[in-house]
């Protein structure tokens, strides 16, 4: 966990994994129906 | 009650806003349009293309005027170079729309087209993370030896051959604090409108570079002038638009209402940071975009036949956008922490203020 705080690389994905995530969620409850 | 219909289609009003939020946070802080972010998630919404297109368009209008206003109270914007670079900004646009109509003529696949915009997205990329990553570590050099560090550090040695140059009239950039021929910065603006109106974007992710890595302006100064660029050439886009009925004003309304906040905390966020702080985040805009116009582009060369890589463009393209919002909010929280003396990552305090 310490790699992806204080390395900004690490940051890097650790954010990428928490946005994407909250994406897919919005996705899947939200956004999934309009698309069909 | 919190969902109303476009072009057919009903959509959920927070999403917009919530779109507009973050794309205006993002905007405000690397002076970018967004189109390039919104105009999918707008697909992705439910939106028709054109109709994505021109709300797009509005949204971008409204929400430059709102970036503008606030870095002209911080002082980021240099109006001599703005006005300077207005004129071959839009002849610039002309041109690269003109270049577009004639490549289609041709007959040069639309997967070409795609392939330069990535490429140039591509290479922008690479020379601002590894300029950047140099001017990082500069900082951090000179923060260990005690010295005292600006707001604004480059290694990029690329404007003072420009700067050199003696082509009458020389103009004085005075918030700039740098004197160059006009005609570098009429053709800096002729040349990123034609790469923009080729490959059907606002700008801003290569005005930006230019105005730094060419002209010389600090990451701050390019970024509030940019966007004075951005409400010239997307007001003008916005108008056009509107007038081909490609607009819903519902959304527009709404994603403003997201990009008023948004817009705020973004430029009021640069004066937190440090040029490299900014250029990082840009760069990253640029390397997601070109991820994710990738991955679209493999969905439609595999004939729309893979389902799951049509839901990681559309989770990507979502993404993208939350995680520039969240960096650029974790970077002022950092930096408000960093200022009171509390812990912080290794790698943020050259990338703050704290004065």
């Amino acid at each position: 966990m310490r790699w992806f705080i204080h390395n900004m690389f690490g940051y890097w994905v650790f954010l990428l994994v928490i946005s994407c995530g909250l994406s897919a969620l919005t996705y899947i409850y939200f956004l999934q129906d309009l698309m069909k | 009650m919190f969902e109303f219909t476009v072009a057919g289609h009903v959509i959920p009003l927070f999403l917009l806003v919530l779109t507009g939020f973050t794309v205006g946070v993002v905007g405000g802080f690397i002076g970018v349009g967004g189109g390039y972010m919104v105009t999918p998630a707008l697909i992705v919404f439910g939106f028709p293309g054109y109709m994505a297109s021109g709300t797009d368009a509005c949204h971008i209008a409204g929400k430059a005027v709102i970036s503008s206003i606030r870095h002209r109270q911080l002082g980021n914007i240099d109006w001599t170079i703005a006005l300077a670079m207005v004129g071959g900004t839009m002849l610039g646009v002309e041109l690269g729309v003109r270049l577009l109509v004639y490549t289609k003529n041709i007959g040069l696949s639309g997967v070409v087209l795609l392939a330069a915009s990535v490429a140039v997205m591509l290479g922008l990329f690479i020379y601002t993370q590894v300029e950047t990553q140099r001017s990082h570590r500069k900082l951090e050099a000179d923060r260990k030896a005690g010295k005292e560090i600006g707001r604004e550090v480059k290694v990029s040695t690329i404007p003072l051959y420009f700067q050199r140059i003696p082509i009458m009239p020389i103009i004085k950039a005075r918030k700039a604090r740098l004197v160059i021929s006009m005609w570098v910065i009429v053709i800096v603006g002729v040349l990123t409108g034609v790469l923009a109106g080729f490959l059907g974007v606002g700008g801003g992710f290569i005005r930006v570079p230019a105005l730094v890595y060419v002209v010389g302006t600090t990451s701050h100064l390019a970024v509030g002038t940019d966007l004075v660029e951005i409400v010239v050439s997307s007001g003008y886009g916005a108008l056009r638009q509107s007038m081909e009925g490609n607009v819903d004003f519902m959304a527009v309304f709404f994603m403003i209402i997201g990009a008023m906040l948004g817009a705020q905390f973004g430029s009021i966020a640069t004066s937190f940071v440090r040029g490299p702080a900014i250029r990082y985040i840009l760069s990253y805009s640029l390397i997601l975009a070109t991820v994710g116009a990738m991955m679209r582009l493999v969905y439609v060369l595999t004939g729309g036949t893979q389902e799951w890589l049509a839901f990681v463009a559309v989770v990507f393209t979502l993404g993208e956008m939350v995680f520039l919002c969240l960096f650029i909010c974790s970077l002022v929280w950092f930096a408000v922490r960093h200022k009171h003396g509390r812990a912080v990552p290794e790698w943020v305090p050259p990338l703050v203020v704290t004065t």
